[in-house]
C-alpha cells in the first residue's frame, strides 16, 4: 500500500537539479497535484477499505480474504488488490494479519507445510509464524507478520493499513 | 520489498538480496500481424496477468524477467536458437528457470527447452467482468504457485 515510485525529496531535487529553469515551471504542476492528491493523502493517514467478508462468517482458522482499493501515485489510478488473513481469536477478537513475508516479502500460507501445522508458511526460504504472525527463531523472517487495524460496519469487515510490530 | 521487477528501483534490491533470489521467470510471447493480431495481444495480455500475480507473491526468491519476444511467422526453431542464448546467460545466476507461454508451438520443443516450460492455453477475458477476471487469474495462478513450490521443494 502506499508505494511511491518517487519520493517527495527524490522529486523535489529532480526539479531542482539536471532540468533546465524552463522545465522547471513546467513540472510545477504534477508536483503540485501530487503533493496535496487526497487519495495519497488518505492511503497514508490510515483509511479503513472494506473487505467482502461478515465478521459473522469469521472463524478460529485463518482464512484469506482479498479486498480491493484504489491507489493513485503521479500519474494514473489503479484497482490494487490485497489480502488478510483473518481469524477469530480465543477471546473473540478479530486479528488479520498481512501475508507479506517479513523476510524478503513473499506471501505466506496457512497451513500448508505438512511438517509444521497451524503456522504460517513462507515457501521463498521456509519462513514460519505461529498463528498470531509471531516470527518462529531459526527460520529466516526477522520479525512477526504486520496486523491490519480492524472496524466493522454494518457486519463487514474493514481494514485499515497494516502495521509493523516489534514484538507479539 | 513488494516487487521484484525489470525496474531499476527493483533491480538494486535484487543485486542486495542475490544470495536468496534463485529463481527467474520469462514470459514468452509470439507476436502475429494481420489476422492473428487480436489473439497475440489477447494471449500476451493474459500472461501478463498471471506473471504479474507470481511476481507478487513470490518477490523474495524471484525475478520477473522482460518478456522474450518472437515473430510468429518465423519458424519456432529461429526463436528457440535465440532463446538458448538467453538460458546461457540466466543460467549463471539462477538456480530455476521458468519459461511461461500459451503458444503451443513450444509445447513441440519442450524437451529441447533446459529450463521449465509451463504451457497456458490463453483465456479471452474481454467478456468478463472483473470479479470472473479476477477469479479466473486468480485460479490459474494458484496452480503456478505450486509448480515453483514444488520445484523448489523437490531441489531442497
Ligand atoms: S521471503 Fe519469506 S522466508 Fe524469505
Amino acid at each position: 500500500m502506499g508505494k511511491n515510485n518517487v519520493t517527495r525529496r527524490q522529486f523535489l531535487s529532480y526539479t531542482l537539479t539536471g532540468v533546465g529553469g524552463f522545465m522547471a515551471a513546467g513540472m510545477l504542476m504534477p508536483m503540485l497535484r501530487f503533493a496535496v492528491d487526497p487519495v495519497l493523502k488518505a492511503d497514508a493517514g490510515g483509511e479503513f477499505i472494506q473487505t467482502p467478508k461478515k465478521a459473522s462468517e469469521l472463524t478460529s482458522e485463518p482464512t484469506r480474504v482479498d479486498f480491493t482499493y484504489k491507489q493513485k501515485d503521479a500519474w494514473y489510478e489503479s484497482d490494487v488488490t490485497s489480502t488478510a488473513w483473518i481469524y477469530k481469536d480465543d477471546n473473540g477478537k478479530i486479528v488479520a494479519l498481512s501475508p507479506i513475508c517479513k523476510h524478503l516479502g513473499c506471501t505466506v500460507n496457512w497451513n500448508t507445510d505438512k511438517a509444521h501445522p497451524n503456522q504460517f508458511f513462507c515457501p521463498c526460504h521456509f519462513g514460519r509464524y505461529e498463528k498470531n504472525g509471531k516470527n518462529i527463531p531459526g527460520t529466516p523472517p526477522p520479525q512477526p507478520l504486520d496486523l491490519y487495524p480492524v472496524q466493522v460496519k454494518n457486519g463487514y469487515i474493514y481494514l485499515g493499513k497494516a502495521q509493523p510490530r516489534t514484538h507479539v | 520489498m513488494h516487487e521484484m521487477k525489470w525496474i531499476p528501483e527493483d533491480i538494486e534490491t535484487y543485486l542486495n538480496v542475490k544470495e536468496y533470489v534463485d529463481t527467474v521467470v520469462v514470459p514468452l510471447y509470439g507476436i502475429s500481424m494481420d489476422k492473428e493480431m487480436k489473439q497475440s495481444a489477447e494471449a500476451a495480455e493474459f500472461i501478463t496477468l498471471l506473471t504479474t500475480r507470481i511476481e507478487r507473491q513470490f518477490t523474495g526468491r524471484l525475478i520477473l524477467f522482460p518478456p522474450f519476444t518472437y515473430l510468429k511467422k518465423d519458424p519456432i526453431e529461429k526463436a528457440l536458437a535465440d532463446l538458448f542464448e538467453w538460458h546461457n546467460v540466466l543460467k549463471a545466476d539462477f538456480k530455476h528457470i521458468f519459461y511461461l507461454t500459451s503458444d503451443s508451438d513450444w509445447r513441440l520443443k519442450e524437451d529441447m527447452l533446459q529450463g521449465t516450460l509451463i504451457w497456458l492455453p490463453s483465456i479471452p477475458l474481454k467478456s468478463m467482468n472483473d470479479s470472473q477476471k479476477f477469479e479466473l487469474i486468480d485460479n490459474q495462478s494458484q496452480q503456478l504457485f505450486s509448480i515453483l513450490t514444488d520445484k523448489w521443494i523437490e531441489s531442497e
